[in-house]
């Protein structure tokens, strides 16, 4: 284990350079370059602060950051499943050359995305700065940690889905529907008293997103740090994520190649 | 410290008839016996007993499909074998599918620097190669271009500038390569055998015998995954050639076509 670690941390200029390079290529030749990674989750807010904001009858300048705050973790996770499911058939040429730990393909993946997210983040806590102010801005630091949990969780998601996929084609669109449906069970673009006032909040407490997007939320929306257990459920999740990617990865790592 | 081991070593393919495996297959094939896509077993090396160490040189000889390309690639730890035992002994550099693996969208410096990162190097020994590699692939101010825009044969010369900018302990090459125009081939072949020349040990492929005869000390002959004949190199290429020129020899090892 600890052997695998210091391999990967070996060939980190390798899957760092190939991060680079996508972030890159992916704006290559367009006119606003990363501005579209700023632009994409302003559009959605608006949109659909506009479309739901009057139906949830909250007041604006606290839905605008709390609905933003749920929409770019969102697409974190998306790029981390569902692009966690190509990241062996992305690294396919590498993989059929060069004996490289296979769990740095879904790392790229999942720092392209994290890369993406951290920018979505900060103008998360931008926009609440400008429509409410911080009477508190300390608790923005718990957002360290919460990172911290949000990456390794997102790491061992895209492993997961790679070696799933990898063996099972189909789990890619699985995924895409399964997504779609827990978008709706997750309180991203509602809050969850919606769901609790009505009694139907029970199945909140089972779904795996909800520590996490408490984590992020408290301190911006908030301004308060977030209560400890939630953090230690977070952390409870993470562990049985990574312990999960890490058997899967044991027992598929040098399979996986057979079925590129 | 350069050495190869192999025990026993046997690799066994499984390959799904119909190319796709699917949850329905997985389940559902499982639960009703006649899955109408079972997996076909292919055999492509068994039973392999050898050991060679430092300034070795081994050439693999055998028909298509013998497994002699499969071979180094357990050698390099691609595939990991199915039966038996593998020790490698130092530091493996291999050399096939180099035209593999280009990053499209980046300039042929960026595929330069992370095609060296992936075979060991760091920032700091790349800065100090990179020169030398753009001069030998001779490609100019083409390498500021994204390689998606290069031909076929600009695609292959900057390949092998960078597989061959190494300094190898453990070499494995899948047959010497030919690369680019009349006079980049001769500059290229020079390269191929310093470096090959400089290797601790090599193992290589090829169907081009006279080379082979003048690189190796060892050869196997491979077929159907099995080792015909191994020893000295130029007595199993003297048996292959007449094997291949004679009347055609029984096929001892009547397993599945490797193909």
């Amino acid at each position: 284990m600890v052997a695998y670690i210091k391999a990967i941390w070996g060939c980190r200029y390798f899957w760092l350079s190939l991060v680079k390079m996508d972030l890159r290529s992916r704006y290559r030749g367009s006119l606003l370059g990363i501005g579209w990674s700023l632009l994409h989750p302003i559009a959605m807010t608006t949109i659909i602060c506009i479309a739901f904001g009057a139906l949830f009858e909250a007041p604006i300048e606290k839905f605008a950051p709390y609905l933003m705050a749920g929409l770019t973790f969102w697409s974190f996770i998306s790029t981390v499943t569902v692009g966690g499911c190509q990241s062996f058939f992305n690294g396919e040429s590498y993989i059929r050359q060069h004996p490289a730990p296979m769990a740095i393909y879904p790392l790229r993946t999942m720092l392209g995305g994290a890369f993406h997210y951290s920018l979505g983040l900060m103008l998360v806590i931008a926009l609440a700065g400008v429509m409410r102010g911080y009477e508190n801005a300390w608790p923005l630091f718990t957002l360290i940690p919460t990172l911290m949990l949000l990456l390794l969780f997102g790491w061992s998601l895209a492993i997961l889905f790679a070696v799933i996929n990898v063996r099972f084609r189909d789990t890619n669109h699985l995924t895409e529907i399964g997504l779609q449906i827990m978008f709706y069970l997750t309180p991203v673009m509602y809050y969850p008293d919606l769901l609790l006032k009505r009694g139907v909040g029970t199945f909140l407490y089972f779904n795996p997103m909800v520590p996490f997007l408490e984590l992020l939320r408290k301190p911006i929306c908030d301004c308060e740090v977030p209560d400890p257990t939630t953090y230690l459920i977070a952390a409870a999740i993470v562990l049985v994520s990574s312990t999960a990617a890490v058997v899967a990865l044991r027992s598929q790592e040098r399979q996986v190649i057979f079925h590129l | 410290m350069a050495q190869i081991e192999l025990d026993g070593v046997g690799l066994t393919f499984r390959v799904q008839q119909a190319s796709r495996n699917t949850l329905k297959d997985f389940f559902i094939g499982q639960l009703f016996r006649g899955n109408k896509n079972p997996p076909m077993e292919v055999k492509a090396l068994q039973d392999l007993t050898l050991r060679i160490g430092k300034g070795d040189r081994l050439g693999i000889v055998g028909h298509n499909g013998a497994g002699k390309s499969t071979l180094l690639r357990v050698l390099a730890g691609i595939y990991q074998p199915t039966a038996g035992r593998i020790k490698v002994g130092g530091r493996v550099s291999s050399l096939f599918d180099i035209a593999l693996g280009f990053e499209m969208d980046g300039t042929g410096w960026e595929n330069i620097a992370y095609r060296s990162y992936l075979q060991g190097e760091t920032p700091r020994s790349v800065k100090g190669k990179k020169d030398a590699i753009a001069e030998f692939s001779e490609l100019g101010d083409f390498l500021n271009m994204p390689v998606r825009y290069y031909s076929a044969g600009m695609q292959m010369r900057l390949a092998f500038s960078i597989a061959t900018a190494i300094d190898p302990e453990i070499l494995l090459v899948d047959e010497i390569l030919s690369v680019g125009d009349m006079a980049f081939q001769n500059k290229a072949r020079a390269r191929m055998m310093e470096m090959m020349s400089r290797a601790h040990l090599m193992v290589m492929v090829s169907h081009d015998l006279k080379s082979l005869a003048k690189m190796c000390n060892y050869a196997i002959w491979l077929d159907h995954g099995r080792m015909l004949m191994w020893g000295d190199c130029d007595e199993v290429i003297a048996a292959y050639t007449a094997s291949v020129m004679g009347p055609p020899v029984k096929d001892t090892a009547s397993t599945q076509a490797a193909a």
